[in-house]
């Protein structure tokens, strides 16, 4: 299908030239050209040690890059985006582009409703004389956060986020609470029960689609991949060999020889 | 007013008391809630005071002033002084790991202890410099001191205010988001570094305003008030109270305090002889050993940990 190349102007899209990533000598990631973001949900897959993870954490700065350039569009239709590859996370963060954890990541001694308040909070919330602050951030951001815990419930709300299944969900919602432009998923749904897999799933499907935020997934699961992207990029040795529809992917003979193996489960 | 009850040197003792109680309040915030162990707090303490005594004595100061506004300028300009100093070590340090934190801090307040030692026209080098009385006369001296111990104990009042307030806003659930897992609060947009050095200069700056209310009341000014015993009377007291929690710095520098410098220092009856020498050696073994019990049978203090989970609640929907 033709769709994948043409560029809708309203979706926020990050592009990825020329970055080059190594540890100790050894490259991980080599991205020539990658545009992801042109479609509601994308897929990245690769067999590991593809440099998935690697390519989502230099999108997101945590890993400085070797060299290259990563640039982010906002929906807002103009050609000049932002390089994104020299900010801190912070402001990259700020500019919409967010990303959750593939390792999870809590704040020990913060509850669960601290932990959305303080993603919801603003820096004008935050500065260090507002110390009469509180009612306004629950009164600003308590229905909205209120609204994902009834979608998503948790054992305690105002304890602490028990199991790993709790600190996955925790730390997606976290990360739609920061109002994501181009929201990156790195195997948001493993550990999680069946049910949270679903609805978390059709919330992803939903901010795509009805509130315009570009979702790219990594994920093992492909059974998620097939069902919810609607392109894939396939990533191999660093970088990405094939890109195109999920159906068009699963069958294609460099997949199935590199990846999927014959006869497997996911195709 | 009949005072004979009280000693001249209890309530200097009091003094010191609330001092290192401002003290350990601020190193709450620093080390309790964002995580960075300042062991340099006797060198900010230290520029405040200094500050203010080089600034009252050699400021020029016109005759018409009269005594009280040099006075509070130069409790201004000490404050000040000692928050420039916080974002100088700020900047160089709260990017660093614990370690680089602790050595960085540790060499600053050295920095400063050797720094009064010279420039002997400023300070008088290490015989000291005098400075002021207070800014009022209440009669006797131990009515005086009474007062400042009054005034130092609403100054320290309203930073415990600020700090219990702090835990209730959002401010402290930064401090603490940047605390516990700094990476993922940076991810949650939260720019940690700036918020880090504008926390630790802030503290730093109140903790040189506390140093000059105290070198008011010395009167005199010199080197050997920038020991470590100040660091670790706050660092011993705050810990043995509860690092992270509001309260802890509050009991554990009472308990402390009360313990080793009064009970131990004035109402039990050792020999006066011992009282120059012996007493105060054993004293600061006694922190140190009491540092070291806490850490071994309660890390985390007497109030033990930060518990959110009871206090977080939605406001006026209990």
């Amino acid at each position: 299908m033709a769709e994948g190349t043409a560029v809708p102007a309203s979706r926020p899209t990050i592009r990825v030239q020329g970055a080059v990533k190594s540890f100790d000598g050894r490259v991980v990631v080599d991205v020539a050209d990658l545009t992801l973001g042109r479609n509601p949900v994308e897929g990245l897959i690769g067999p590991n040690g593809a440099g998935k993870t690697t390519l989502m954490r230099m999108i997101m700065h945590s890993i400085k890059l070797d060299r290259g350039k990563i640039t982010f569009f906002g929906s807002d239709g103009s050609s000049e985006g932002v390089v994104i590859s020299s900010k801190p996370p912070h402001a990259i963060a700020r500019l919409g582009v967010v990303k959750t954890n593939q390792v999870i990541q809590d704040f020990e001694q913060l509850t669960i409703w601290d932990s959305l308040l303080l993603s919801a909070s603003q820096p004008r919330d935050e500065r260090a004389y507002r110390i009469y602050r509180e009612g306004r951030v629950w009164s600003d951001y308590g229905d909205e956060i209120q609204e994902y815990l009834d979608y998503l419930p948790f054992d305690n709300p105002f304890g602490f986020a028990g199991s790993a299944g709790e600190k996955k969900l925790l730390d997606i919602i976290r990360c739609l609470l920061l109002r994501p432009k181009l929201l990156l998923l790195d195997e948001p749904t493993a550990g999680l029960p069946e049910e949270m897999r679903q609805r978390v799933m059709e919330l992803i499907r939903k901010k795509a689609t009805e509130e315009n935020v570009s979702v790219v997934i990594v994920e093992h699961d492909l059974n998620v991949i097939w069902s919810l992207s609607d392109y894939v990029h396939f990533m191999a040795e660093g970088s990405v060999v094939l890109q195109g529809d999920p159906g068009w992917i699963r069958e294609h003979e460099t997949v199935v020889e590199k990846y999927l193996g014959k006869g497997h489960v996911g195709r | 007013m009949n005072l004979d009850w009280l000693s001249q040197y209890t309530v200097t003792v009091l003094i010191l008391i609330f001092t290192t109680m401002g003290l350990a309040l601020l190193l709450h915030l620093q080390l309790g809630l964002t995580g960075i162990g300042n062991f340099g707090i006797v060198g900010f303490y230290g520029v405040g005071m200094y500050a203010f005594g080089m600034f009252l004595v050699h400021g020029p100061w016109p005759e018409s002033w009269g005594t009280i506004w040099p006075f509070l300028l130069s409790l201004l300009f000490a404050t000040v002084a000692a928050g420039l100093a916080g974002l100088l070590v700020g900047w160089l340090i709260v990017g660093l790991d614990a370690d680089g934190v602790l050595l960085g801090t540790l060499g600053f307040a050295t920095i400063v202890y050797g720094l009064s030692q010279t420039n002997r026209q400023w300070t008088g080098g290490a015989e000291g410099m005098g400075t002021t009385d207070y800014p009022y006369s209440l009669g006797t001296q131990k009515a005086s001191t009474l007062l400042w111990l009054g005034i130092l104990a609403v100054v320290v009042a309203l930073i415990l205010y600020y700090v219990i307030r702090v835990h209730r806003s959002p401010y402290g659930r930064l401090l603490i988001a940047t605390g516990q897992n700094e990476a993922l609060a940076r991810s949650l947009g939260k720019p940690t570094f700036r918020g880090k050095l504008v926390m630790f200069a802030t503290s730093s700056a109140v903790m040189g305003l506390l140093g000059a209310l105290y070198g008011v009341m010395l009167h005199y000014i010199r080197p050997v008030e920038l020991g470590i015993g100040v660091t670790l009377a706050a660092i011993v007291g705050l810990v043995v109270g509860g690092a992270a929690r509001p309260w802890g710095a509050v009991i554990g520098v009472l308990l402390v305090g009360v313990l080793f410098e009064l009970v131990f220092m004035v109402w039990i009856p050792f020999p006066t002889d011992w009282r120059k020498q012996a007493l105060p050696v054993i004293r600061q073994m006694l922190y140190g050993s009491t540092l070291i019990l806490v850490l071994m049978t309660r890390p985390l203090g007497i109030l033990g940990r930060m518990r959110r989970d009871k206090t977080v609640r939605r406001p006026g929907r209990g």
